[in-house]
């Protein structure tokens, strides 16, 4: 984080020059302003939505899960496609955060934060579905190795279902602790701008006394890159966990030993859409566009066409190993899928997935923002689709005939999926308006100049000031970030 | 950190990371300890300047690993393979391939401990009072300024401490008091 760039080579990570006042000015203008009236109504949608779902989740545990749609053949469907549809967006901030943080990645400065909340909240809708199947979801801690009366009966630790107790719980809370230490220095900073009152008091004690001494912060950098090396591993360990639920059963379509990888590089792909789709969205209303800059925007796409092409080589090689192996039954699960009676679905999931990011090859469509929130919208479609794919049809056409079924989920299933996004945005709304949304501390290393005095003023600016610009900064040859720093009108 | 909190300190702003990091290296070759500098974000060359040794949180997260994956290993034999012998489709009481992802993961949550509070117990955080919050202007130290503290040691005068920092090129420098530790 402490290297300073200077090199002539490189392009400048923030697009406009910018000082280091006026920066924190900029960052957390927008949780120390009112907030607007979109907020609201945004915010208004998001706990409707959530509220709503609360009510049909009171009324499923109130009734019993018989008000979903499964059914002797079908045991596993709506639910566990959203748990791992949610966990696998869960992937992206940990990705961001640690994997591009060990690949000295400057670019990810500006949206780790948001992407590591959006980790956190993802993480947390998907821990609701296993929940609720339960159906007596105050009994969810026997799914904990507790001494108990019962002899003390231990929890099977051979079984996949408990190893992804173990393994969401250790992502969320180490995801947890990785967000909360690159918030202190920041927490600091709000901490020190805010005037007495319950705020002051409250980031008081949220920045544990953070004075910027340099002890802690070089205490600091090593703490964050340990965690990033031991965030990484956890990241795919966690997917690949996940996967195991099912490829360590039997049932043909599930049992192959390709799953960890590919569930691996499919988070990563539907991580990164979600990502995609909150950046737009929060640079065009926040007015960080040139934080958030359309290169990071086309460094994302172009992650999402190399997990694409991973996700498109897995299903091609399933499929190639389903004929391969000889296997009737292998054989028979795939030619189901993309032939049977939920080939809708698979072909969905197909257009989607597998042909959808080639579209990111064109710079006029990687480059340009709504083309690329729409493309993001399809991906996560697709991706849901994958794991209902993956799912319903592996179990819908059993072994025996006599027991084949469909499947349809009824309005309470539905209900709870939507519930989950009212969940999911009532956080990311309120964090928005609580929390630096972009690590301040961070961005301002990858300033670049600020060590040729440029930065530093001894008080921060009423408004923005004509400054000398830096070199770096004003060379013409790197036109791209500079001419689409759109804005001059940095409301301060 | 074993630097201790004294009476008063003395704080001086500079106007760039580099004044500060040369008047600190300055202030260190003519024998001042226990100084401290203070940025916005992770001054470069500044532990150098400060001569401070190696973080021992790299050790304190192995150990927290090492713990986590004793625990995990411990609890699963222990639990499925002496206390409740559990038999799971005939396979072995004692499974250890089925152990691994369980033991993976409590190493590295222990692992992450270890780093956390190792930091907040190295560091002395949380700390509510520093007496360097006493200083009004020491506030923009989060944000855009760039401070040293020197501590002053009991009884000697502040002033020629202050007139050398200013010397070294400070913009301001103050003097203050706060409790000791």
């Amino acid at each position: 984080m402490s290297n300073q760039h200077l090199s002539p080579l490189r392009e400048p990570l923030v697009t406009e020059p910018r000082s280091l006042g006026q920066l924190t000015e900029e960052i957390c203008a927008p949780m120390e302003r009112a907030p607007t009236w979109k907020w609201w109504v945004a915010f208004g949608i998001a706990v409707s939505v959530l509220g709503t779902g609360a009510g049909i989740v009171g009324y499923q545990v109130a009734t019993g899960i018989g008000v979903w749609g499964l059914n002797k053949t079908i045991g596993w469907a709506f639910d566990i496609t959203n748990f791992v549809f949610w966990v696998g967006i869960g992937h992206a901030g940990t990705l961001i955060s640690a994997i591009l943080f060990l690949f000295r990645q400057k670019w990810r400065t500006s949206i780790n934060r948001a992407a590591e909340a959006m980790t956190l909240f993802a993480v947390m809708c998907a821990a609701l579905f296993p929940l609720i199947h339960m159906g007596r979801p105050w009994l969810a801690f026997w799914v904990m190795p507790y001494p108990n009366d019962r002899g003390s009966l231990w929890v099977n630790f051979r079984s996949p279902l408990l190893w992804d107790v173990f393994a969401i719980s250790t992502y969320f809370t180490v995801s947890a602790v990785f967000w909360y230490v690159g918030l202190i220095p920041d927490l600091a900073t709000v901490r020190d701008r805010a005037k007495a009152g319950i705020r002051k008091a409250v980031f008081k004690v949220m920045s544990l006394g953070w004075t910027g001494s340099n002890r802690t912060w070089s205490r600091y950098e090593t703490v964050y890159l340990l965690l990033a090396g031991l965030a990484t591993p956890l990241v795919l360990s966690v997917h690949t966990i996940v996967s195991m639920d099912f490829a360590t059963s039997v049932i043909p379509g599930w049992h192959t030993t390709i799953f960890p990888p590919y569930f691996v590089a499919g988070a990563v792909f539907s991580g990164f859409a979600m990502v995609l789709t909150l950046m737009i969205i929060t640079r065009v209303v926040l007015g960080y566009e040139h934080l958030i800059t359309l290169r990071h925007l086309e460094n994302m796409t172009k992650i999402i066409i190399v997990t694409g092409g991973l996700v498109s080589l897995a299903y091609a090689t399933e499929f190639f190993i389903a004929w391969y192996s000889g296997n009737p039954y292998e054989r028979f699960a795939f030619m189901n899928r993309a032939f049977g009676p939920y080939a809708w679905a698979y072909w969905i999931m197909v257009t989607c997935n597998v042909v959808s990011p080639h579209l990111f090859w064109f710079k006029k469509i990687r480059t340009s923002p709504a083309a690329i929130f729409v493309l993001s919208l399809v991906i996560n479609v697709g991706m849901w689709f994958e794991r209902f794919v993956i799912i319903v049809t592996s179990l819908h056409r059993d072994f025996l005939p006599s027991s084949w079924a469909m499947y349809t989920p009824t309005m309470v299933e539905v209900g709870t999926f939507i519930g989950t996004f009212g969940l999911f945005f009532t956080l990311f709304l309120l964090f928005v308006r609580v929390l630096p949304i972009i690590s301040i501390g961070e961005v301002k290393s990858v300033l670049g100049f600020a060590r040729e005095g440029h930065a530093a003023q001894p008080h921060p600016p009423a408004k923005p000031v004509a400054e000398e610009p830096h070199p770096v900064a004003h060379r013409p040859a790197s036109p791209v970030p500079l001419a689409i720093a759109t804005r001059k009108d940095a409301p301060v | 950190m074993e630097a201790t909190v004294l009476d008063s300190w003395v704080l001086a702003e500079f106007s760039t990371p580099d004044a500060l990091v040369t008047a600190t290296r300055q202030m260190r070759e003519k024998g001042f300890e226990g100084m401290d500098t203070y940025s916005p974000y992770p001054l470069h060359g500044g532990s150098e300047a400060l001569g401070l040794p190696p973080s021992r949180v790299p050790f304190i997260a192995l150990c927290g690993g090492l713990t986590g994956v004793a625990t995990a290993l411990a609890m699963q034999t222990w639990m499925n393979t002496i206390d409740y012998p559990l038999n799971i489709g005939g396979r072995p009481l004692l499974s250890l391939p089925a152990w691994v992802p369980i033991t993976f993961e409590l190493g590295v949550l222990f692992a992450a401990f270890g780093i956390f509070f190792g930091l907040l117990g190295l560091s002395r955080l949380p700390q509510p009072y520093h007496p360097v919050f006493e200083s009004e202007e020491f506030r923009t130290a989060s944000t855009h300024g760039y401070w040293l503290s020197v501590p002053q040691a009991t009884g000697t005068d502040a002033a020629p401490v202050m007139d050398q920092l200013k010397a070294l090129g400070a913009t301001q420098v103050t003097l203050v008091t706060g409790e000791k530790e």
